[in-house]
C-alpha cells in the first residue's frame, strides 16, 4: 500500500518509545533515556512537517490536510520541549524514563487524533492519548492524595469516554457508517440529535468545559505539577482538532449544537475566570484557567464558520504553550502561589519569562494569546454572537486579576530564605523555546490561521 | 439465514438478560451481584448468537464473561475484609429514579421515531472468516492502535508494581 510514508512521524514515535523503554537495560542513567525521548519527539515533529499534506489513508480514516500537518508538528514539538525540560531536572522525578515513554505514546495518540476522520479510529486514538495520562497523573504512588487525584481523573475520563462511545454507536446506528462524510449528511432525527449530544457531552468533559469541568481542579491538584504540565496541554490540542473536525461535519445536520456550544462557552468563561480567583495552588488556578480557555475555544466553535474552526485550533495552540511553561516553572519552584514568592530575586530571568507567559494568557498584544483571542472574537462577531463576545472580553480583562497574583507573588512578596532550584541549563532552554513561540507565533498568526483555515 | 429469529428462544434470552440485570441491582450481596452480572453477560452472548453474530458472541463470552467478571470477583474478594462486608444496603434514591425515567422516556421516544437508514444487508450473515478478512484489511489501523493501547497498559502495570527509586 503506497502512501504509508505519511505515517513516518508515528513510526518514529513508536520506535523511539520502545527504544527509550529498553534503554534502561543498556544505559544506567534515566536522564539519557529522557534526552533520547526528546530527540525522538523533535524528530517526529520535523518528520510531520517534511512529510506534509497528502491523500487520506485507510479509506479516509486518516486525513493529512494542512490542519493535520500543523497540529501534528505542534504536538511533536511541544512534547520535545517538555521532554527536554524533564531531562534537565536534577534530581529528576522518580522513574522518569518510563514517564518519557508514556509522553511519547500519548504524543502518538495525539497525532493520530489530529488526523482521524472516522469514529472508531478517533475513539481508539483518543484512548491512546489519554491512557498514558492516567499513569502520569498517579505518578507519585506513595502519595495518597496524588492517587486520589489520579483515580478521579481515571474514573471520570472513563465515564466520559463511555458517554461518547454510546453516542458514537448511536451515530453509527442512525447513519450506517462511521466515516465522517457519511455521518454528516444523514438526516439526524431525534436519535441522531441524542447521539450528537452524547458525543459532544463526552468531548466537552474531556476539554474540561463547564458544566462538565468539576473533575479537573481536583485531579490536577492531586497530581504532580510535572505531569499536569503535559496532561493539561498536549492532549488538549489534539482534542480540539478532534472536536473541530466532528463539529464541522455534525453542526450542519444538528444546528442546535451552536446553542449548546454558546451556553457551554459562556458558562466556562464566566465560571473559570471567577473560580480561579480564590485559588492558592498554581495547579488549581491553572485548572480553572483551563476551563476558561476551553470556553474561548468553544466560542469560536459556536460561530460555526471555517474561520471559527481555524480560530479554535489556533487558540488552543496559543493557550497550550504558555500554559505548559507556567506549569513547568511551578514544577521547579513549588505548587503553591506563595512558593513563587521572591522568584524575581532568586531567578530573575525565570520571573520575567513567567510575566511574558502570563501576559500571553491574559491576551496582551503582541503576544500569541492576544492573536488567539482576537481571531476567536472576530469569528464570533461575524457569526452574530456579539453579546457573548462582550462577556468574553470583560471576563478576560477580569482574568488579569488572578494572573497578576502570581506576578505579585514573584516580584513583591517577602520570600523566606530558601535554596534556588538549580535544574540544568537545558531546562532554561526549554522554557526559552516556549518564550520564543509565545513572542513570535503571534507575528505569524495570519499565515498559521490561513493554513488552518484552508481545510475542512 | 431466515428472516426472523426464533421467538421463544429470543424471549427466554431477553428475560434472562433483563432479569439478570434487575437481580444484579436488587441483590444486597456484592458477590451475588457479580454473579448476576456474569449471567447477564452470558445471556447477551446468547442473543448475539441468535442474530448470527458468532464472533461477537465469542468475544462476549471470552472478554466479558471470562475476563471482566473474574476481574470483578477478584477485586471484590481482595478488598473485602470480612464476610459481612459483602452485604451492602440497597438505597434507590429519588434523583436516580427521575434521571432513569427521563432517560428511558427519551430513548423510547427516539427509538419509536427512528427510521433505519437504507443500508444494503448481505444475503447471508457474514461469518468469522469474512470478519477476520475485513478486520485485518480495512480496519487494520484501529486494530494496530489498539495494540499500542495494550502496550501502554502493560508498561504501566509493570511500572506501577515495581519497587524502588530510580531517578
Amino acid at each position: 500500500m503506497s502512501g504509508l510514508e505519511r505515517l513516518i512521524p508515528e513510526g518514529i514515535l513508536i520506535a523511539g518509545a520502545i527504544a527509550v523503554l529498553l534503554s534502561g537495560g543498556a544505559r544506567p542513567s534515566p536522564r539519557a533515556g529522557v534526552g533520547l525521548g526528546a530527540a525522538v519527539a523533535a524528530l517526529s515533529a520535523i518528520a510531520a512537517l517534511v512529510v506534509g499534506t497528502g491523500e487520506p489513508l485507510f479509506s479516509g480514516a486518516l486525513v493529512f490536510d494542512d490542519m493535520a500537518v500543523t497540529v501534528r508538528t505542534a504536538i511533536g514539538a511541544l512534547s520535545a520541549v517538555y521532554l527536554l525540560w524533564l531531562s534537565a531536572q536534577e534530581p529528576g522525578p522518580e522513574r522518569r524514563r518510563e514517564a518519557a515513554v508514556f509522553v511519547l505514546l500519548a504524543t502518538l495518540g495525539g497525532m493520530l487524533m489530529a488526523s482521524a476522520r472516522e469514529l472508531i479510529t478517533l475513539f481508539i486514538a483518543l484512548e491512546l492519548g489519554t491512557m498514558p495520562a492516567y499513569v502520569l497523573m498517579g505518578y507519585r504512588r506513595e502519595d495518597s492524595r496524588g492517587l486520589e487525584g489520579a483515580l478521579k481523573y481515571f474514573l471520570l475520563s472513563m465515564t466520559t469516554s463511555l458517554v461518547m462511545l454510546y453516542g458514537m454507536s448511536l451515530l453509527y446506528a442512525a447513519s450506517g457508517s462511521t466515516a465522517y462524510d457519511a455521518i454528516g449528511v444523514a438526516d439526524p432525527g431525534l436519535l441522531g440529535v441524542f447521539a450528537v449530544l452524547f458525543v459532544f457531552v463526552g468531548l466537552l468533559a474531556k476539554m474540561s468545559a463547564a458544566p462538565f469541568h468539576y473533575w479537573a481542579p481536583d485531579a490536577y491538584a492531586g497530581a504532580p505539577a510535572v505531569s499536569v504540565a503535559f496532561v493539561s496541554t498536549v492532549p488538549k490540542v489534539a482534542g480540539t482538532v478532534a472536536f473541530v473536525r466532528l463539529a464541522a461535519v455534525l453542526m450542519p445536520s444538528v444546528p442546535e449544537l451552536g446553542v449548546v456550544f454558546a451556553v457551554a462557552s459562556l458558562a466556562s468563561i464566566v465560571l473559570g475566570n471567577l473560580a480561579a480567583y480564590p485559588q492558592s495552588d498554581v495547579r488549581r488556578l491553572m485548572a480553572y484557567s483551563g476551563v476558561a480557555h476551553a470556553g474561548y475555544m468553544l466560542l469560536a466553535l459556536a460561530a460555526a464558520t471555517p474561520a471559527g474552526y481555524a480560530a479554535a485550533v489556533y487558540y488552543t495552540l496559543a493557550y497550550a504553550v504558555p500554559s505548559m511553561a507556567v506549569m513547568l516553572v511551578a514544577a521547579e519552584e513549588g505548587t503553591a502561589v506563595d512558593d513563587l514568592a521572591g522568584l524575581a530575586a532568586r531567578r530573575p530571568r525565570h520571573a520575567w519569562m513567567m510575566v511574558a507567559f502570563l501576559l500571553s494568557l491574559i491576551g496582551i498584544p503582541p503576544l500569541v494569546g492576544f492573536f488567539g483571542k482576537l481571531y476567536v472574537f472576530l469569528a464570533a462577531v461575524d457569526a452574530g454572537l456579539v453579546w457573548l463576545v462582550v462577556v468574553a472580553v470583560l471576563a478576560s480583562v477580569a482574568s488579569a486579576g488572578y494572573y497578576f497574583r502570581l506576578v505579585r507573588s514573584m516580584f513583591f512578596a517577602d520570600a523566606p530564605e530558601r535554596e534556588a532550584a538549580r535544574p540544568g541549563a537545558l531546562a532554561g532552554i526549554a522554557l526559552a523555546l516556549c518564550l520564543t513561540a509565545t513572542l513570535l507565533a503571534g507575528a505569524f498568526a495570519g499565515e498559521l490561521l490561513g493554513v488552518l483555515g484552508l481545510t475542512f | 439465514m431466515s428472516e426472523s429469529v426464533n421467538g421463544v428462544v429470543f424471549f427466554m434470552l431477553a428475560f434472562a438478560t433483563i432479569g439478570g440485570a434487575l437481580m444484579m441491582l436488587a441483590t444486597r450481596n456484592v458477590v451475588h451481584a457479580a454473579y448476576w452480572l456474569l449471567e447477564t453477560m452470558l445471556a447477551t452472548a446468547g442473543l448475539y448468537l441468535l442474530l448470527s453474530a458468532e464472533f461477537l458472541a465469542l468475544v462476549q463470552v471470552l472478554v466479558y464473561a471470562g475476563a471482566v467478571s473474574v476481574l470483578v470477583l477478584f477485586v471484590i474478594m481482595l478488598t473485602l475484609r470480612r464476610r459481612s462486608d459483602a452485604i451492602r444496603p440497597f438505597e434507590p434514591g429519588l434523583g436516580g429514579a427521575i434521571v432513569a425515567a427521563l432517560f428511558l422516556g427519551a430513548v423510547y421516544l427516539a427509538l419509536t421515531r427512528f427510521v433505519a437508514p437504507a443500508v444494503e444487508m448481505p444475503a447471508t450473515a457474514p461469518g468469522v472468516v469474512e470478519f477476520g478478512q475485513i478486520m485485518f484489511t480495512e480496519w487494520a489501523l484501529p486494530f494496530e492502535i489498539a495494540s499500542l493501547v495494550l502496550l501502554v497498559a502493560l508498561v504501566a502495570a509493570v511500572w506501577w508494581s515495581r519497587e524502588g527509586e530510580d531517578r
